[in-house]
């Protein structure tokens, strides 16, 4: 090591130390100078220190099942009538009204209040049943239908939101209302991530794909609310920098920033002599950090050196930056780097017209990618202890918006249930949780609120989501609010 | 966490005031209700409705009343007796409290203050804040050092003496410019006034600074930006599709009541209510814009009521944390657990907000209702004119149509026109204007040479694979009505039949096609209107008619055909006569008969015709009114009869031409959304459980029990509720407000909490202080810059912010002020000093939104397809050096710069930021084109010497050079070794850009500003990554 990255780094560590005597550490210090990270001097986390608790929590909860999360977000509310929650009985209802039994009076979208009927719309696809357990796959997915003895599929998944704003808004931070931190950041602030050189909380975006019908997404969906901002999801983006300002200008090389940055840190140490705030040695270890990012980002985008084989297997859309297929891969690469949180965006689902003419595409950029990520998480053993969730924010209708016909049909938003699925690290594998009406409009059996599934979420990262808490305004805030009951039955 | 640190935070400060196990007398505000509130207030608090036990702990009553099992909670002096401290002393966990499901637990120190509370007579105090301030007696500090410059220090000091603690000494006069500099204008001083403040030797040199600099336009833009982020300013909707919305008259109207020191009172009463306000003037109309700032949608399938309560309790919420520092948004949903607001309370505050007019959806529209347009004088007088004259044609107008005899050459009742007929456009030639193409020549026949259906000649073709003739250009073109046809007839040669024959109509596309036969022509789609199938070919030999519906292949009535072509696969044809059938008139001929254009406007559902005469005529002419026989005259004399039309064509443009000249002037207007009511007043019930669609017991407007009531003769509507807040009277206002001024300068509030003054805010670490300031800010008039300038002119704001170790160990917060505050500075005032310091910026004031440079795909990867902010578009040129104030701000994309410095998303209300310390930060600094240009820029600047404005004269030398940029950066010259240090950087990078000239063009070339080509580009990229270097120093960074 360099000397003089030493004598700073023991600089920062006196301060740090001597602030956290105090009682008073910043919290931007406490998990960015984790005292145990530079022990280790960089090196890479020991298996110890990926389960033990690197950011404001003193220790976990209880003992985690994963170490950290990946969440295949199917933005815009894909129809679990065409995917996954099967409902045979369906066809004899063509084009009748949906019984008024089901929807017992339930509010429904102003984009189909004002429809004359709502006729039933039984899916086009055809399902079969796969595995172990035989549960039922839409023809759609004939990758994901392979590896389904690996998932848990959740089919009573539930929201009160019914549009796309409030919804995601809610799923994502657990209130509807913009302000709130999202899941991502509440992990970064309370169990950090054993990679300094990596945000805690990344997400991906995926590019448009064929057969989308698609909504905007928020920079507050992977925002910290009223954490401190550096708990935000940092988007690694396929345009331009991964990571943003990560490239030096044009005419300036990593050997000039280093020595840019040499400069710097001899004059910034020469001010904390004089000046004595800890908030220099924090800024030196920041500029430190910054200059390691600025390898290990491109390392991280670099898939050049993955196997044949590996690439295959996400797909031919693999090595096309910023489609969903090289996300899922660089989602696996972050896994392994011990990032605690990835979220991958695949938007489009919005299908409220010609769903059978859309959904096979986005269905063909969306299958085979995640049971690869599946697969490939297993053979390198970092299933065990990677959890994957994927789903959206709520689901899509029985009756049909518009058109129908033995072709066509579109679906408005539905909340009342929808189907998710984990996988991983925590979570029972082959399972079918809970049950729907014949409709697939009311849970009939075991529902799940989304701050229960939030609440399962944290629980298998050794998380009691009533114990994870941030004072602001006068109360104790949480990711769940004041609901959320962790759901033991889908826990290995 | 929370928990520990305050019972830390809590023991540290009363550790220092008094020392372990000295009998001193409790303050139940300060001591003891922060532990009830966080502990047991949750079950043993203000909400009736979860109360356990019957026990409450927040009044003297309730804690010493008997309880149901027969024990006394509290019973004052007597601690064996109360069943408090039993409780949370027991051993039995099924006794303890806390219960352990709360989550929550008491420290020994917790506990122990409570037995002495309870030991020295167990006194309850309503909430500090609640209380309306009582003017406190200045202390008299033993030591009058130089600190002691005004009542400030008096409390500063007295605190300081009690911990044992002495000030700091003031800061040297560099440090101390650059400090007040930056604080009140939000940028660093100028060498030049550097140096002037420097060389000033009188008593009054640093009042003349404040003063100078509280006259700057500088210091409205500056501390507008404070007040944006609570009133969450942003130039789009903030929801769903986010399109932008026109707000920005009201982030101007901020800057300019900074400038113009409007008074804290006015400027409240205007923003919540000034359009209540008898006769307003268009500045308080937009001031109240400030209650529209909320985030709105338009998403298709909202439910409007659910929405627009969601707006009102926006209001609610952030009336309440800006004026009144309450948080009260739990209460939206319960009954606050911790203040003493009422659910029902709420809603009656919620009810001043609820008669809002504005719709809830936005429409997505730039300017949603209500709005105001704001002309200048100038455009206003314009305006009018335009109008005058327009009236004045339209006078004209109807002189002549007064004048006109106009009797209808046809009397028929039913007209020749009304039927469809054939209207020929292509015979023996094309029709004028028409420009003839083929992939050979036209060729036409005579009955001599080849097939002729009608007249003398036909086209004829004769073809190996795809060929055609056709034209465009034709004018006047062919006018498509409604339910028309387009016709031609051909002649296949029997001999040699084409697969496939094919029409094409041009409109200003190409994209109207059909065919008969094979369908071997590829263009357009199939079976669309760009590629439409007729069926098999017409019988060979012989001539054959083609027809087809117009609607069918896209051109509907209202089109315009300027071209036509024929088109064939193989073989020969031979085309003739072509053209319409249609009611509409062609070739520029009108209707010069009233009831034979009546018949045939009745034929057509659209027309040019406007609406009301479009509806007088469906309407029988014997059943119609004088006012409809004279609309319809009136408009076909004008507008269609070929015999007067003409005549009033001449005042028809000048009329047109003025409405244009009067829209583009209207479109150029700025216009604001701004606060308005509905002409009723809406109903307000309590929403069981924040529900919109569970309405419980109906409300009306007024203020929480536990403050003063509305003031006499105000009116339960926003205006009375802003007067009540700016009454001298009411405890919070001022106290809050002053509170969050203190935060710009000290980095934290005398109540850390900005936003939260209630029961589990912070407990002022100055509370006679805050009072003292808020009496003397409201007798003062509610005057914000004398506010500034005392709060700046005191020795404690002018104290060195070095950290000595024991000041570091006793007080790291710096809660007790015992030196300068120290800290980095916001997103806006680092991207605005980079800017200044390399004399990019562009100090021009006010106007729309501008978009400076910006990472790619910031707004593309989350925008919606469809949304007006879809795309980031960047301005180019002077946008990229305009104060960060005017950036354009997408809420639900905001500026990334800007975020990464913590800057909020200005969806919600914020009134305290927060501050971190990241390594994105420093790749920011270090690489965004921005700051880089900005050192390029710094380089240049160093190397041309001394620059206007600047003091002293630049040498030449590197040392010289360097020395320059730091002042410029810093303020204060490097010291020897800071320069040693800069200069061998300096000489490294030189060394490598000389065996590299390509990357030193590279650099050199960086940003959009042009480059003075007069400088060595190998030198100037050498000193443009030294300056980079010193923009990113941390001392550049923060305000010392």
């Amino acid at each position: 090591m360099n000397p003089l990255r030493q004598h700073v780094l023991q600089e920062t560590r006196r301060f740090f130390f001597g602030r956290m005597s105090a009682g008073i550490g910043t919290a931007a210090l406490a998990s960015l100078l984790n005292p145990r990270l530079l022990a280790g001097g960089g090196a890479l986390p020991s298996q110890q220190e990926q389960i033990a608790s690197l950011g404001e929590m003193l220790r976990l909860h209880h003992a985690p099942k994963a170490k950290r999360v990946i969440w295949l977000f199917m933005a815009d509310g894909p129809s679990q009538l065409d995917l996954w929650d099967y409902k045979p009985t369906l066809a004899e209802f063509f084009d009748k009204d949906l019984p008024e039994s089901i929807r017992m009076g339930q509010r429904i979208t102003t984009m189909t209040s004002g429809q004359s009927r709502l006729p039933v719309a039984p899916s086009v696809f055809a399902f079969k049943q796969h595995g172990q357990h035989g549960a039922w796959v839409s023809e759609l997915m004939p990758s994901l239908a392979g590896v389904v003895d690996d998932l848990c599929i959740v089919k009573t998944m539930n929201t009160e939101a019914i549009n796309h704003d409030p919804a995601i808004t809610y799923i994502q931070t657990g209130s509807q209302i913009p302000g709130r931190p999202s899941m991502g950041a509440w992990l970064s602030y309370g169990i950090g991530s054993p990679n300094q050189d990596l945000p805690a909380y990344v997400v991906l975006h995926s590019r448009i794909a064929a057969g989308s019908q698609t909504q905007a997404l928020f920079a507050r969906l992977w925002g910290a609310g009223f954490l401190p901002s550096k708990h935000q999801g940092v988007a690694l983006r396929s345009v331009g920098d991964p990571v943003l300002y990560l490239s030096n200008p044009d005419g300036v090389d990593q050997a000039d920033r280093r020595q840019m940055l040499d400069g710097l840190a001899r004059l910034n140490q020469k001010r904390l002599e004089e000046q004595g705030d800890p908030e220099i040695a924090a800024r030196i270890a920041q500029y430190e950090m910054a200059f390691r990012m600025q390898m290990s980002v491109p390392e991280l985008t670099d898939i050049s050196r993955e196997s044949e084989s590996s690439l295959e297997m996400y797909g031919p859309e693999v090595k096309d930056k910023g489609t969903f297929a090289y996300n899922c891969l660089l989602a696996r690469r972050l896994a392994e780097r011990g990032v605690r949180f990835t979220q991958v965006f695949l938007r489009g689902w919005d299908h409220h017209g010609s769903l059978p003419q859309s959904i096979p595409q986005l269905c063909k950029a969306m299958d085979q990618p995640a049971a690869a990520l599946i697969k490939d998480l297993k053979q390198r053993g970092m299933l065990d202890d990677t959890l994957v969730v994927w789903g959206g924010e709520f689901g899509r209708t029985v009756y049909s918006q518009g058109t129908l016909n033995k072709e066509t049909y579109g679906r408005d938003h539905h909340p009342r249930c929808f189907t998710m699925w984990l996988a991983g690290g925590g979570i029972k594998p082959g399972i079918v949780h809970g049950e729907t009406d014949d409709f697939s409009y009311n849970v009939t059996d075991k529902p799940v609120h989304i701050h229960d599934l939030n609440a399962t979420i944290l629980d298998c990262l050794g998380i009691h989501h009533e114990r994870l808490t941030y004072a602001f305004q006068g109360r104790d805030f949480r990711l769940t609010d004041v609901h959320g009951n962790v759901v033991r039955e889908i826990l290995a | 966490m929370h928990l520990r640190r305050r019972s830390l935070l809590y023991a540290g400060l009363l550790g220092v005031a008094f020392p372990a196990g000295a009998e001193q007398k409790l303050d139940f505000g300060r001591d003891i209700r922060p532990i009830l509130s966080n502990v047991c207030y949750k079950c043993h608090g203000f909400d009736d409705k979860i109360r356990m036990a019957d026990l409450r702990l927040d009044t003297l009553a309730g804690a010493t009343g008997k309880l149901e099992s027969g024990a006394t909670a509290v019973v004052p002096g007597e601690p064996a007796e109360s069943e408090l401290l039993r409780r949370i002393t027991s051993a039995d966990a099924d006794e303890r409290m806390p219960p352990p499901e709360s989550g929550k637990s008491l420290t020994a120190q917790e506990i122990e203050l409570l037995q002495q509370w309870i030991e020295q007579g167990a006194e309850f105090k309503p909430h500090w804040s609640f209380v309306t301030p009582e003017r406190p007696a200045l202390p008299e500090p033993r030591q009058h050092s130089f600190a002691a410059q005004n009542p400030i220090d008096h409390f500063v000091l007295a605190r300081l003496e009690k911990e044992g603690l002495a000030q700091s000494p003031k800061t040297g006069k560099a440090t101390l410019i650059r400090r007040v500099t930056l604080d009140l204008t939000g940028l660093p001083p100028t060498p030049q006034e550097t140096g002037e403040f420097l060389s000033d030797n009188t008593p009054e040199a640093f009042e003349k600074v404040v003063d100078r600099l509280l006259r700057s336009p500088r210091y409205g833009e500056h501390m507008a930006r404070y007040w944006l982020d609570a009133a969450r300013y942003g130039d789009t909707h903030g929801l769903h599709l986010d399109n932008e919305r026109s707000m920005w008259p009201y982030r101007d109207w901020v800057v300019r009541a900074f400038n113009e020191n409007l008074p804290f009172d006015r400027f409240t009463v205007e923003q919540l209510a000034g359009d209540l306000l008898p006769s307003p003037t268009l500045d308080q109309l937009v001031a109240s814009g400030f209650n529209r700032c909320n985030v709105t949608t338009s998403e298709g399938g909202s439910i409007d009521e659910e929405v627009r309560v969601r707006y009102a309790v926006d209001r609610t919420e952030t009336m309440s944390t800006v004026f009144l520092g309450l948080t009260l948004g739990c209460a939206a949903c319960h009954t606050h657990k911790f203040d003493p607001v009422t659910q029902k309370e709420f809603y009656q505050l919620y009810a001043f907000f609820n008669s809002a007019a504005d719709a809830p959806m936005d429409g997505n529209a730039l300017s949603p209702p209500p709005v105001k347009k704001l002309a200048t004088p100038e455009q206003e007088s314009q305006l009018k004119t335009f109008d005058e004259q327009i009236a004045a044609l339209h006078q004209d107008v109807a002189g002549m149509l007064a004048a006109i005899e106009y009797t209808d050459p046809l009397d028929t009742a039913a007209p020749a026109g009304a039927e469809p007929r054939d209207y020929v456009w292509i015979d023996d030639a094309a029709p004028p204007g028409a420009q003839l193409q083929g992939d050979s020549e036209w060729k036409f026949v005579t009955k001599d040479d080849g097939e002729v259906f009608s007249g003398e000649k036909a086209t004829t073709r004769r073809a190996a694979g795809l060929s055609q003739h056709f034209f465009t250009g034709a004018s006047p073109g062919l006018e498509v009505g409604e339910g028309d046809r387009l016709f031609a007839y051909v002649y296949l040669d029997p001999a040699d039949p084409p697969k496939e024959i094919m029409l094409q109509w041009n409109d200003g596309s190409w994209e109207h096609r059909c065919y008969w036969g094979e369908d071997v022509i590829a263009w357009g789609g199939p079976n669309t209107a760009s590629r439409l199938s007729m069926g098999s070919l017409p019988k060979v030999g012989e001539w054959a008619r083609l027809e087809v519906e117009a609607a069918k292949v896209g051109l509907n009535a209202g089109s315009v055909i300027n071209g036509w072509a024929f088109t064939q696969y193989g073989g020969v044809t031979f085309w003739d006569k072509a053209g319409i059938v249609t009611r509409t008139p062609q070739d520029g001929q009108g209707f010069d008969s009233l009831a034979a254009w009546e018949a045939f406007e009745r034929t057509q559902s659209q027309s040019t015709a406007p609406g009301d005469v479009k509806e007088a005529i469906t309407i029988e002419p014997d059943k119609r009114t004088d006012d409809q026989k004279k609309r319809i005259r009136d408009y076909f004399l004008q507008q269609v009869c070929t015999t007067t039309k003409p005549k009033f064509d001449p005042l028809r443009r000048q009329i047109d031409e003025f409405e244009k000249k009067k829209s583009e002037l209207d479109a150029a207007i700025p216009i604001s959304l701004v606060m308005a009511n509905m002409p009723e007043e809406r109903e307000t019930f309590v929403l069981v459980r924040g529900a919109y669609d569970k309405p419980g017991e109906k409300v009306t407007a007024a203020v929480p029990g536990v403050l003063p009531p509305l003031p006499e003769g105000a009116p339960a509507d926003r205006l009375g509720l802003a007067k009540w807040l700016v009454d001298p009277q009411h405890p919070l206002m001022a106290r809050v407000t002053v509170n969050r001024f203190w935060q710009q300068y000290f980095g934290a509030g005398i109540v850390k909490t900005a936003e939260d003054f209630g029961a589990q805010g912070s407990w002022p670490t100055h509370p006679e202080l805050l009072d003292w300031l808020a009496l003397d800010f409201v007798e003062s008039g509610w005057d914000v810059k004398r506010l500034q300038k005392l709060i700046v002119m005191s020795g404690t704001y002018q104290q060195a912010s070095k950290v000595s170790k024991e000041l570091a160990a006793r007080d790291p917060e710096n809660q007790l002020l015992a030196r300068g505050a120290r800290f980095r500075l916001d997103a806006e005032a680092l991207r605005d000093s980079a800017l200044f310091v390399s004399g990019l910026l562009v100090e021009r004031p006010g106007g729309k939104g501008v978009k400076p440079y910006q990472p790619q795909g910031i707004w593309e990867s989350v925008g919606f397809q469809g949304s007006n902010t879809l795309n980031y578009e960047a301005d180019g040129g002077e946008a990229n050096y305009r104060r960060t104030l005017y950036i354009f701000w997408k809420r639900t994309a905001p500026p990334p710069g800007l975020m990464t410095f913590d800057a909020p998303t200005r969806e919600a209300c914020v009134v305290r930021r927060s501050r971190t310390n990241t390594p994105l930060q420093a790749l920011a600094l270090m690489n965004d084109v921005q700051y880089v240009e900005a050192a390029r820029k710094l380089a240049e600047r160093v190397m041309l010497g001394a620059a206007p404005g600047s003091a002293g004269d630049a040498g030449r030398s590197p040392a010289d050079r360097l020395t320059h940029a730091f002042r410029l950066a810093v303020a204060r010259p490097p010291a020897p070794g800071e320069l040693a240090i800069l200069e061998e950087i300096f000489q490294s990078h030189l060394a490598k850009y000389q065996g590299d000239k390509s990357a030193a063009e590279k650099l050199a070339g960086i940003g959009e500003s042009k480059r003075n080509e007069s400088l060595d580009p190998v030198e100037l990229a050498a000193y443009t990554l030294v300056c980079n270097l010193i923009l990113n120093l941390d001392e550049v960074v923060t305000k010392e």
